[in-house]
This record gives structure tokens, sequence and C-alpha cells, in this order.
């Protein structure tokens, strides 16, 4: 005897679901399998995985949050995108207008400003993880130097984005900033002048760490995040006891 | 191979029915493990993983979004090159290296020194490559008890030391640099940066006697006793110069920090 067919089956029984979604209801083994190898953002992960790397008290989730906060900061800075304007005169001005006047504006930026912080610790705290697990070692070595170049990107996004407010805080805490890599021996006063792009800072300084914060570190950044994934599951998943 | 041509349900073979359908797809050609198979230990990433992570995910970003609601990010007036905040600071993460600066050469400590310990840091698996504790926290219950005498002795010696500077004066390296520069004619980089090397090498070198002479460590063992070392000086002087570093940089209480800092 058939079953009569609900509206649900209809839909993911047409042409066109199945062309989106090739699989059925992750409720069998094989769907659950498929599901995770036929979508390209889950495919990311193996099919299956050892039972201790689901534990949420071995890795405190801190390398997912730390990519969850790169989408959300991706995200909520695309929309600031549409409203700032990167120029000494009008960048203050922009910031006040998407606090005051642009709807959710001030919630996209506090949310931009939260992550970029909580970014901060989560990656170092990560770090911290990775390393008293003792998941450095072989064959996880090379993949430790690319985190430890993602944590440097990290500060750097997190830098070149602390001036683009052009407030009090900003400016003097790039100053400060900007003088410490200045200290640099031999080469500081060039890393200061290529950093700033003159001798205090100024219009060159607020374009240069513009482009770096909106689009050449993030594109560092998902480069390296895109090897650093590859390589976890290329050098054996998540680490765990032998 | 009598019991492949057995019919299904009569194995009384002694092989179970598990391993005669893997025969019986040996025989017919087929792949003998397929990607559902599970071993004991494993679980599927569907839903077992994906749950964690949509929970892990949803819970930050509540977290977030009621921050961002109650909290709003500062901004105070705008840039002015002729008005210099005092105290001025630079961002959070780098007030460790403003801190340190405060003590010493400015190249050793905001170029040098940072560029030693993350060059120290990525080449701890080359140094370390014994498989030993992998999965484990602190690698066995000795590692977990090096990491508690890191932690205290690093912060009690940083805590100490920024103190001690503070009561002799701070950047005289323990009074040892300004007496150098001012009775025995030394030039400057004697005691900001000669001077200051020693000091911070010998508190590494303490941290590593101390160590080695109470628990003999292995290497492993040895680099989480640095590693922790670092790991602590990053957070007690980037709190310190957070939270208690005033007007021209002199300690104060929290409470009493004209600005606050984010």
């Amino acid at each position: 005897m058939r079953r009569e067919q609900s509206l649900a089956d209809r839909i993911t029984g047409s042409s066109v679901w199945r062309s989106v979604v090739r699989h059925g209801y992750p409720d069998t083994q094989r769907n659950q399998a498929l599901i995770i190898a036929s979508n390209v953002f889950l495919h990311i992960h193996p099919v299956k995985i050892k039972r201790y790397a689901t534990k949420v008290t071995y890795t405190f989730c801190l390398g997912g949050l730390s990519f969850f906060m790169f989408l959300v900061l991706t995200m909520t800075g695309v929309l600031l995108m549409f409203y700032y304007i990167p120029s000494e005169d009008q960048a203050y001005q922009t910031m006040q207008e998407i606090e005051g006047t642009v709807t959710f504006g001030q919630l996209m930026r506090n949310m931009h400003r939260w992550s970029a912080q909580g970014m901060v610790i989560a990656v170092f705290l990560h770090m911290g993880r990775v390393f008293y697990t003792g998941s450095y070692k072989p064959p996880r070595e090379f993949n430790w130097v690319i985190g430890v170049l993602l944590l440097v990107t990290t500060f750097l996004l997190s830098f070149t984005g602390y001036l683009l407010p052009w407030d009090q805080l900003a400016f003097w805490a790039i100053t400060v900033g900007s003088e410490i890599g200045g200290a640099a021996p031999i080469v500081g006063p060039q890393v200061r002048q290529l950093l700033l792009g003159d001798f205090q800072i100024g219009q060159s300084t607020l374009i240069r760490f513009y482009t770096l914060h909106v689009i050449f570190l993030p594109l560092i950044a998902a480069f390296l995040m895109a090897v650093h994934f590859w390589r976890i599951r290329k050098d054996g998943g998540i680490s765990g006891p032998l | 191979m009598a019991e492949i041509a057995q019919q299904p349900g009569a194995n009384t073979g002694g092989i179970d029915e598990q391993k005669r359908q893997k025969l019986l797809e040996l025989v017919r050609g087929r792949a003998l493990a397929r990607p559902t198979d599970l071993a004991e230990d494993e679980v599927m990433v569907w839903p077992s993983l994906v749950v964690v992570e949509a929970v892990c995910a949803v819970v930050f970003l509540a977290i977030l979004t009621a921050l961002s609601v109650l909290v709003n990010a500062p901004l105070l007036e705008r840039a002015n090159p002729n008005q210099t905040p005092n105290p001025s600071k630079a961002p959070w993460y780098f007030l460790n290296l403003q801190e340190m600066l405060l003590h010493m050469d400015a190249g050793l400590a905001g170029v040098i020194i940072p560029t030693l310990a993350l060059g120290g840091i990525a080449a701890i698996p080359y140094i370390d490559r014994s498989p030993l504790g992998v999965g484990i926290l602190g690698t066995s219950s000795k590692g977990r008890k090096i990491i508690a005498l890191a932690t205290v002795f690093t912060t009690v010696v940083l805590v100490g030391m920024v103190l001690l500077e503070e009561a002799i004066g701070r950047g005289t390296q323990f009074g040892m640099g300004s007496w150098l520069m001012d009775t025995q004619g030394a030039p400057a980089w004697v005691g900001s940066i000669v001077i200051s090397s020693l000091i911070v090498l010998g508190a590494i070198f303490a941290l590593v006697v101390m160590v080695k002479t109470i628990y003999r460590p292995t290497t492993r063992e040895l680099i989480i006793a640095l590693f922790t070392g670092f790991f602590i000086t990053y957070w007690v002087l980037g709190f310190i110069g957070t939270s208690f570093r005033g007007p021209e940089q002199q300690l104060m209480m929290p409470w009493d920090l004209p600005l606050v800092h984010h």
C-alpha cells in the first residue's frame, strides 16, 4: 500500500530540491556520510571522527570560535564599509553617523569591536590549548607554525582596525604602537615610514591601515586558515591520546 | 570458503554474519570498508560533531549579541594630534610590550624580545619531537605541577620586579644601570640593553634551574615551564599596563585611573 505523499515529501522529492540536495534526510548513516561529503561547507570535516574529538572540554571550541569570530567580523565589517569613509576629514563624522543615524549601525559596530577583542583572546588561548595538550608534536609541526603566523595576522588585523574610528583613543594608541615598531634596531625608521606613509599619523596612514584592514590582511588570514584547516585533516585530524 | 556458499541465516561454521558479509563483498569485487563503517571509538561527524559546533556557535552568538546590545564600543572625541592624552596607551594586547618599554630599551622591549619569543614558540615542535603525552593536558601530573609552579613563579617575579623598580626608580635597572651611567660614565645602552637583557635572561634561567632541580624534567616538561612563563608574562604585564598605569605611567589602583581603555 502506498503511503500518501505529504507536502514536505513533494517538496523534498521534487526535481528542483533534488538538484540542490543530492542526498536524503540524514537519519541514516549513508545520508549522514553524504551530507558531509557533498556539501562544500561541511566537507571541511571528515565523515567520521574519533569520539574524543567531539568533547568540548578538550578544545573548549577555541579554534572554532576564532574562526566563527572571523566570520562575524567579515559580515559586520562589510556592513560598516557601506558607511565608513577612510578620510581624515570624514572618518570620525561617518563613525558618528554609524552610531547615531544608521539603522543597527551601533549594534554592528559593537559586534565588530567586541568580536575583534574576543578573537585576539580566543586565538591566544587556542595556542595555549594546543600547546598544553602537546598537539604541535609531529606530524603537526608545520600546522603549529601556520598557527603562529595566524596569531601575528590576528594582531595586525586588530591593530590596523584600531586606527579607523579616528578618535583620540585610536590616534594615540596607534601612535604608541607604531613607536614600538619604529624602535626596531637598524630598520626601525623604515618600518615606521612604511607603516605610517608619513612622519606622523595622517591621511596616508589612514588609507594604508584601511586597505590592510579590509582586504590585504583578511586575504592573508583566509589563505593561512585554508592551509591550517586542511592540514588538521591531512595530519590525522584533531590530536588525541595515543 | 564453505560458509559463503551457505544460505543466509544458516551460518553455523564459526564465522559471524558481519565477516561473512565482508567476505561476500570480496567475492563480488566490492570494497571491504565502506565510508559508513564505524570503528569502536568513532562517531559520525553528522550529527555528533556538527551539533557541538552549532551549539557553540549559537551560544557564543547570543552572548556576543547581548554584550553588543548592552555595552557600546568607545568613541572619544575626534583625533587631535596636538592634544596628547595622559596616559597614552597602545591597544591592550600590546600593553605588555609597552610595560616592558618602561623598564628597558624600546627596541629590546618592543621588537627583539617579542620576535625572539614568537620565533622560539614557532620552533617548539622542532625541538620537542617526542610523541609522549599528546592529547593529555600538561602531559602528566608532573607536567601539571610544573605549569602551576611556573605560573606562580612568573607572576611573583614580574609583580615583584615592577614594584621594586617603581620604588628604586623606573628604567634604572634596579639602580644598576643608572649607577653605571652616573658614576662609571657608561653609555645609556649599557643599562637599557645589556643589563636589561641580563635581568630578563636571569629570570628565565632561574625558572629553568628551579624546575630542573625540583622535577628533573624531560625536554617537553622544560618547554612547558618556558611556555608557561611566556604565556603568563603576556597576561600579567598586559594586566599591569591596562589596569594599573595612570598618568605619567605611574602605578595606581584601577579605580583611580582617569581613562577607561578598551
